[in-house]
């Protein structure tokens, strides 16, 4: 223990026992949100409705669209991530070592899409192709009637998810390309070697650990994703493990709550070989370098640099304002296949989501609570975990700082099943179920979202001097008391980003909701999907429009927030 | 028999009375009623905002999805104990007389069915179809031919362009599948040639509306007010009736047995049942069980619609067989 002042008094002992007693809790907490629900779910593999039985299993692994399904989500995972990782890395190179003018608005715009809903996302890409798009109409390009929408496809999915997850890769290679050493690079430069043969060389190679590590958080994203498949896939049935196990359980119901289950330990299992080869590539060598000093953009593009700027904003304009151009404008079509012009354009789709439409005014003020109640709930497990995670190592607490990660890396469809099978029955003592209440969704989202508020809250008391806890402790405060009124106020900007950052996820969220949601409480992602699902894509755009401006008002006005913050925090703010 | 057992006797006799008296006289149905159905979201929206109006006491939750993924949700429903819907509001007769057959349904021998024909109501009075919805051809008023029967779009001059519903998600789909693979002449043979025809089964009818509307496929199957209400709010879209007849659902409502609020959903069934909740559906496009309250503006004058006969008994039969020989064939 690190305590300044060890102090054998009464005093000193009822402070241990409270340390002891908050630090238990909260590892107490940890094990229900992250261990539980996993564990119950690798129960049921073994031992489906609590018998022990391969029955389930083989039956689940004998049937043709388990295997058909785990194909097509190798195929648009590897895919997705092969296109993220060409993207975001040539875009973090070109942002972290050149020269560019207006980067901070560039990479405001870039990462964007990651905070959007994926479905949303979907939805506006499916407005850019095809017979039917308003946008192709409105300039006469629209191919003819009868051809197919190009993007209800395998391509269609990797591009989407492509454009979606490469945000991913940019922010954590350039994360890694902030501390690349700048000797290394000038030693280059002044051995002769171009910029080319540079970036080549020395940087792409100390780049690896980043790089590694980006394409296993990208494909275990691509894998997860419900929206993106479940908007292009469905329609021309190509399931992927995700949309599998949702139609499977929308259809049938709990009573193939084993099956389901197996499903998901499968995709659960793709997750963690994605992750552990990640760590088996790393192992045994070494990647330290001697310092750690931020390169201030090496490469001055010179006469290249007006070209490489059109080039950037270009991509933005194609991945960004396209899509979204798309689906504003497909918001303002009466109804489905009518042409857009001065005449037909209408805000009736806005009037009925907004006032008619009684289940979008439910799901918001649902996603509104979720989201919110979500946000504080973990600022206030996150900012005491963080505190002992950070100022107290030990061997428990590096394990609870592990098992914390789980719920957020593994496929959101595999912790919705996960909490079913725990809580399809009464609970214990209470009697009650919590299956089909909205308690359910707001365990998933704690569990999920945990991990979001604790890393930056963990960064910002990185950045804290300590001394001042240190004074109060000595002046008698005890932990709670210095919690409250000395770090909390200090890591407040922190936290309040951590909470905005778990808000927009949870306010997007589809994947877990899809599964868990009943009537009364729809999310919005739900209320979303229905709409196109039930063909009613006009409303749908009208409700994507909205919340795509909730997430960018909400991105913006944390910009205020911005000076006061840990570098890194905000992933939008470069 | 004492005085003190006398006077309780009378209480409880005077209790008895009030408690069975006030809820067929006077009690106004309140609280929480929560209602499954299959119509399209804008249809369910008004259906419930007109029903508040005149039960305003009542609150009512919509869960809306296919008939076949509604079924879905009830069935875990049942298995976990504790079904949530009180009312369901579902695209056809055999999901009813299923859910009739397993007990779920709570009879109400006193809906008024004065100007209903017979065949709309389960004489047993547990379901009551609300609307007549006919399935019949539609066509992008932009495509190239007009199809006149069922049997011309199997024609090769069709291959790669229809869109139909799958009846694994709509309840109005698996009737028209089993009406029409129980008659000789069209049967599974027709479908197979469908298929042959690389027609593709979407998700339900509002797939198809959207795919035929935006020109994705020039041709689908579909039910009539969709197709007509698409019309009227402008998307390029026309209804063909089809020579061999229209195979058609009535939307029946029922109430489960289940069900904690019993007035709130008798008076749900009322509504629906009423001149008022008749007019209701006309006025959203649909042909009204009830035909004296008038017709859409869309149905032909002076005609009548030719109905496909459907063997309710025999589709409940062969319901399960003919949906997994379906996804065979189709994939889906």
């Amino acid at each position: 223990m690190s305590d300044p002042i060890q102090m054998i008094d009464a005093g000193g002992l009822r402070e241990r026992v409270e340390d002891s007693a908050l630090l238990w809790s909260l590892v107490l907490v940890v094990a229900v949100l992250s261990v539980l629900p996993l564990a119950r779910l690798l129960l049921e593999g073994i031992a489906p409705a609590g018998h022990l039985s391969a029955d389930a299993l083989l039956r689940v692994l004998g049937t043709s669209s388990t295997w058909t399904a785990t194909q097509h989500s190798l195929v648009t995972a590897f895919g997705g991530t092969l296109l993220a990782v060409v993207v975001g890395t040539l875009v973090a190179l070109t942002v972290s070592l050149t020269d560019i003018r207006g980067a901070n608005a560039f990479v405001f715009c870039f990462v964007a899409p990651l905070l959007l809903a994926a479905q949303v996302v979907a939805l506006a890409w499916l407005q850019v192709f095809g017979p039917s798009s308003t946008l192709l109409k409105l300039i006469g390009i629209a191919p003819p009637m009868g051809s197919r929408n190009p993007l209800y496809s395998a391509g269609g999915i990797i591009l989407v998810l492509g454009v979606q997850y490469a945000p991913l890769v940019f922010l954590t290679l350039r994360a890694g390309l902030r501390s690349l050493p700048q000797e290394l690079l000038e030693a280059g430069l002044a051995g002769g070697a171009g910029p080319m043969k540079v970036v080549r060389t020395i940087v792409m190679p100390l780049m690896t650990p980043p790089l590694l590590a980006s394409v296993a958080l990208c494909f275990v994203s691509c894998l997860g994703n419900f929206g993106i498949p479940a908007l292009l896939g469905i329609p021309g049935n190509y399931l992927v493990l995700p949309t599998l196990i949702y139609q499977r359980l929308a259809g049938l119901g709990p009573g193939v709550l084993s099956e389901v289950a197996v499903l998901s330990v499968l995709i659960g299992a793709i997750a963690v070989i994605g992750i552990v080869s990640q760590d088996l590539l790393l192992r045994g060598r070494d990647f330290r370098t001697v310092s750690a000093s931020a390169v201030a953009r090496p490469f001055e593009l010179q006469r290249w640099r007006l070209p490489v700027e059109v080039a950037l904003w270009t991509l933005t304009a194609l991945l960004l304002v396209l899509p979204l151009t798309a689906l504003v404008l497909t918001s303002l079509v009466p109804a489905v296949g009518v042409p857009l012009n001065f005449e037909s354009a209408t805000a009736d789709n806005y009037h009925f989501v907004l006032l008619e439409h009684a289940g979008t005014r439910r799901a918001l003020r649902n996603s509104f609570g979720l989201s919110a109640t979500a946000a504080i709930a973990i600022v206030v497990i996150a900012v005491p975990l963080a505190y002992f995670l950070v100022w107290r190592r030990n061997r428990l607490l590096r394990l609870v700082n592990l098992v914390t990660e789980v719920p957020y890396a593994l496929p959101g469809v595999v912790l919705a099943i996960a909490a079913i099978l725990v809580f399809l029955k009464p609970l214990p003592l209470l009697g009650v179920s919590l299956y089909n209440t909205i308690w359910i969704i707001l365990f998933c989202y704690l569990a999920r979202f945990l991990v979001l508020g604790l890393r930056p809250i963990i960064s910002g008391y990185h950045q804290l001097d300590r001394t001042l806890e240190e004074a109060s402790q000595i002046a008698g405060a005890r932990l709670l008391r210095r919690l409250v009124t000395i770090i909390m106020p200090l890591v407040a900007p922190a936290a309040a980003a951590g909470a905005l950052l778990i808000f927009l996820t949870a306010f997007n969220e589809l994947t877990v909701s899809a599964l868990l949601w009943s009537s009364g409480t729809e999310t919005l992602g739900v209320v979303f999907f229905s709409f196109q699902q039930g063909g009613d894509s006009t409303y749908a755009a009208a409700l994507g429009v909205l919340t795509v401006m909730v997430s960018f008002g909400l991105m913006l006005a944390t910009l205020a927030l911005a000076n006061r913050l840990p570098r890194g925090v905000l992933p939008w703010r470069d | 028999m004492n005085v003190v057992s006398r006077r309780t006797f009378i209480v409880a006799a005077v209790a008895a009375f009030v408690f069975t008296a006030v809820p067929a006289t006077a009690q106004v149905p309140s609280g929480k009623l929560v209602l499954y159905t299959s119509q399209p979201e804008r249809d369910a929206s008004q259906t419930v905002a007109a029903f508040k109006k005149t039960y305003p006491g009542v609150d009512v939750d919509v869960f809306r999805s296919g008939t076949t993924e509604v079924m879905g949700k009830l069935a875990a429903e049942f298995s976990a104990g504790q079904p949530k819907a009180d009312v369901l509001l579902l695209a056809d007769a055999a999901t009813m007389e299923a859910l009739k057959k397993d007990g779920r349904l709570l009879p109400y021998p006193q809906a008024r069915l004065d100007g209903f024909d017979s065949g709309a109501y389960d004489a047993d009075r547990t379901y009551f179809g609300s609307k007549l919805i006919t399935t019949g051809i539609a066509v992008n008023t932009a495509a190239k031919n007009r199809p006149a029967s069922w049997a011309d779009l199997a024609k090769p001059e069709y291959k790669g362009q229809i869109a139909m519903p799958s009846p694994l998600y709509s309840g109005a789909a698996a009737i028209m599948l089993g009406t029409m693979t129980a008659r000789p002449d069209l049967g599974w043979s027709y479908f197979e040639k469908l298929k042959a025809a690389d027609a593709v089964a979407v998700r339900g009818n509002g797939a198809v509306v959207t795919a035929v509307a935006n020109g994705e496929k020039p041709y689908g199957v579909l039910v009539d007010f969709m197709a007509f209400n698409a019309k009227l709010k402008g998307s390029p879209i026309d209804f063909i009736f089809p020579a061999e007849g229209n195979p058609a659902v009535t939307e029946p409502v029922a109430i489960l047995k289940t069900t904690a609020n019993q007035p709130a959903a008798k008076a749900f069934i009322d509504f629906i049942l009423s001149d008022e909740g008749q007019k209701l559906a006309v006025s959203m496009g649909y042909i009204p069980a009830k035909a004296t309250v008038g017709m859409p503006s869309w149905y032909p004058a002076g005609a009548k619609i030719k109905l496909m006969p459907t063997d309710i008994s025999k589709v409940v039969e062969t319901n399960s067989a003919n949906l997994k020989r379906f996804a065979d064939l189709f994939g889906n």
